[in-house]
């Protein structure tokens, strides 16, 4: 059932706190993984019966009245949905033993499905107004996620990411309404059309403007990138990931390019600025992720930078560029995952993320150690790894397209975030063992099997990459390629 | 018809302005969360004006009032986060206190 | 037309002494007035339900919640804003006028838009049959603010070491 991705997640929020004063741990810890273990075989199952019909179109009946209650799924959504069950699923287990620090975890799990119900509802609806919506239901629980721990770095993290973000819809919503106003309709299909009777070349230029400045912003493409590296490293370790893997690639990356491509349409002025802005954050975010000292706050400037890869590779618009961007994002969602899963649990075992205070920490924790480096590897593009793959797509298309310029950017970033990878590596597990690190034992099991998990994932996909594109990339990039040929461009 | 439709989007222009105005220079935390109110006024004022103006006011009515609970969760979350950050400053000197007493 | 115009300036009129009185309670009033002008101006647009709305949510709830949060906030540091600010604040804001006032002058001529055929049914029947999806979104709004509240406001560990 295509609803349950988002009815799922909200009624088990809305069961978790009443249930909570039962059982404090057991029953909440159960009910989320197996709430989120099912959307992840529900993703699965819905494959099959996609790749046969195409579009899945669902309208339900409400107590036999008839309401719209609309979801489209195509490849697109699926690869989306498909990527944010896993990931979140991989971060619930982890969180069984994490959030023993916080307490509260039956309010901790609500709003983090409540979040991931509005990323859900957000991948599935064709509606422009609902994108807003559902874009602020994720983004209201991510805020109160960020200052879950309650210090005053995080707190403050909150605000400033909750200011700047309350902004960056509103600019969205202005341009949805401007969009409203001239077509008269607010679903994908009917305002494409009304866009490409009117030939509105000026207006519409505008709209795509604000869009990619409220849009740009949930994504943290480097000139709006400021709340980033606050709000990222201060949210507990599993909320990082969920924030830096898939908020901001669903929020950000998805709604702008679903937008564009299936509404609006890709035009060469367009992809030119959106190629800029994505290397200026490719560049930029690597060469100040090279000064941090603070483990967390240097994977978030690296989300940072990877997110320019993905959004690179999405503006091209040929299929190579298409195909390389949606796997990168899928590649980038499993590893960043896991690097700040692994940095909890560093965290965790030491009481610190500093790097210059780590060292030699691989011979007491290998496991730790071991998937960190899978990781970091993964998003520097070694191979045979998953990123690798997904980088060098990126890199051909750009080839393809006769960016020659851009391309070169992108194999230099790539070695500085190697670079950067390696010193995370060498400062924090190899070298002499610091003494206050003497008696640390590895994490508890769940943190570990987490990890372990998403390693085996980024392992497996690097290698069995053939089939994994197969199944899940090319029907989404094909999608998006149709989207391009759909919507006549309204061109400069 | 059309004009009127400029007429209003001018004046959303206005109040989005003043309060990105304040956001960018004042430096009270309440302050800047009624700019983000002013800045949502704006952008209320801007859906019903579209509706009205395009002979779709009922739809727009709708998502405006969608809007306005959006806006209520936003608020009592941005306060509540406020009212966080105020008790933690004070403790915070509390903190530094008994630090210095150990 | 010159009433609307009216409402329209004071609604601005309102807004810009929310962010320049020095009063934080007097801010939070002159929001609700503001607030009561668009409510107003829903109204005359003939969008009742979202001016009743206005009126009673935002002037009536929100202003309520600002004056408890300035309350529980005030005793000590009142935060000093910069006098220039201020000052420069009517200049800029002539300036954005002209500027807003040429653009939209630009592109007066310049949307096009499609005819658009006068709406039927009810407001009820509109959002209940056409924008379903938005209820579900409201109510997903909704348990976030709520568990947002309850997640800032719970007691931490370190709280109950205190109260010990």
């Amino acid at each position: 059932m295509v609803f349950s991705f988002i009815v799922i997640p909200l009624l088990v929020a809305a069961f978790l706190p009443l249930i909570g004063k039962l059982s404090k741990k057991l029953i909440p810890d159960v009910l989320t993984n197996a709430a989120l273990a099912y959307l992840v075989i529900n993703a699965v199952m819905l494959v099959k019966p996609l790749l046969a019909r195409g579009t899945i179109l669902r309208n339900i009946n409400w107590f036999g009245e008839q309401v719209n209650l609309t979801v489209a799924l195509d490849s697109f959504s699926l690869f989306m949905l498909f990527t944010i069950s896993l990931v979140s699923l991989c971060i619930t287990i982890f969180s069984v033993d994490y959030l023993e620090h916080y307490g509260h975890k039956a309010i901790f799990y609500a709003l983090l499905l409540v979040m991931i119900a509005g990323m859900n509802g957000l991948v599935l609806i064709p509606d422009l107004f609902s994108i807003y919506l559902f874009l602020e239901v994720a983004a209201v629980a991510s805020y109160a996620l960020v200052a879950f721990g309650l210090g005053y770095d995080e707190l403050e993290a909150s605000f400033k990411y909750l200011m700047l973000s309350v902004v960056a819809s509103a600019f969205a919503l202005l341009s949805i309404t401007i969009i409203f106003g001239m077509t008269g309709s607010l679903s994908f299909q009917a305002v494409a059309q009304g866009l490409q009777d009117l030939q509105a070349r000026y207006v519409v230029g505008v709209c795509v403007a604000f869009f990619i400045m409220g849009f740009g912003l949930k994504a943290a493409l480097v000139p709006f990138h400021a709340w980033l590296p606050d709000a990222h490293p201060s949210a507990p370790a599993p909320i990082s990931a969920m924030l830096s893997g898939l908020l901001i690639k669903v929020s950000g990356v998805y709604a702008l390019f679903r937008i564009v491509y299936s509404v609006v349409g890709l035009t060469p002025v367009l992809t030119q600025v959106l190629l800029a802005l994505g290397t200026i954050s490719m560049v930029v975010a690597a060469l100040l992720a090279l000064g941090q000292k603070d483990l967390k706050r240097m994977l978030a400037y690296s989300s940072i930078s990877q997110v320019g890869y993905i959004v690179v590779g999405l503006a091209l618009g040929t299929p190579l560029g298409l195909l390389g961007g949606l796997f990168h994002l899928f590649n980038h969602a499993v590893a960043k995952g896991l690097l700040f899963l692994n940095s909890g649990s560093v965290q965790h075992i030491t009481g610190t993320r500093n790097l210059e205070e780590l060292g030699g920490l691989d011979k007491k924790v290998p496991l730790t150690a071991g998937t960190n480096l899978v990781g970091a590897l993964s998003i520097a593009g070694v191979p045979p790894l998953a990123g690798f793959w997904s980088k060098l797509i990126i890199i051909m298309a750009l080839i393809q397209a006769k960016e020659f310029a851009y391309a070169l950017v992108a194999i230099l970033a790539s070695i500085l975030t190697l670079w950067y990878y390696l010193l995370i590596q060498r400062k924090a597990f190899f070298g002499p063992l610091n003494e206050k690190f003497k008696q640390v034992k590895e994490a508890p099991f769940w943190m570990s099997a987490a990890c372990v998990i998403l390693a085996l994932i980024v392992i497996l996909v690097g290698v069995f990459f053939t089939p994994f594109v197969k199944t899940w990339i090319s029907p989404a990039a094909d999608v998006l390629a149709r989207g391009i040929q759909h919507v006549l461009t309204w061109g400069i | 018809m059309s004009n009127l439709w400029f007429l209003y989007l001018f004046f959303s222009a206005l109040l989005i302005f003043i309060g990105l105005y304040c956001l960018l220079t004042m430096r009270n935390l309440i302050r800047l969360f009624i700019a983000v109110e002013i800045i949502s006024k704006g952008v209320s004022l801007a859906i019903v004006a579209t509706g009205a103006v395009k002979n779709s006011v009922l739809l727009a009515q709708s998502l405006a009032i969608t809007y306005i609970v959006v806006e209520v969760s936003l608020v009592a979350t941005a306060l509540a986060l406020i009212i966080n950050i105020y008790k933690k400053n004070k403790s915070l000197d509390v903190r530094i206190l008994s630090k210095l007493k150990g | 037309m010159v009433i609307q115009i009216i409402l329209l300036c004071g609604l601005v009129i309102f807004s810009g002494l929310a962010i320049l009185l020095r009063d934080l309670i007097k801010a939070a009033l002159s929001l609700a007035v503001a607030s009561l002008f668009l409510g107003l101006i829903f109204f005359r647009l003939g969008a009742p339900y979202a001016g009743v709305f206005e009126i009673s949510v935002v002037a009536g709830l929100i202003t309520v919640l600002f004056a408890l949060t300035i309350a529980l906030t005030k005793k000590e540091d009142e935060v000093q804003e910069n006098r220039l600010v201020k000052v420069i604040f009517p200049l800029f804001f002539i300036l954005f006028l002209v500027i807003d006032g040429l653009v939209m002058k630009s592109l007066l001529t310049k949307v096009p838009a499609l005819p658009s055929a006068p709406e039927g049914g009810s407001f009820g029947l509109v959002l209940w049959k056409q924008r379903t999806f938005d209820l579900v979104a409201q109510v997903g709004v909704i348990f976030a603010g709520v568990l947002a509240v309850l997640a800032l406001f719970r007691k931490t560990g370190k709280d109950e070491e205190k109260d010990e």
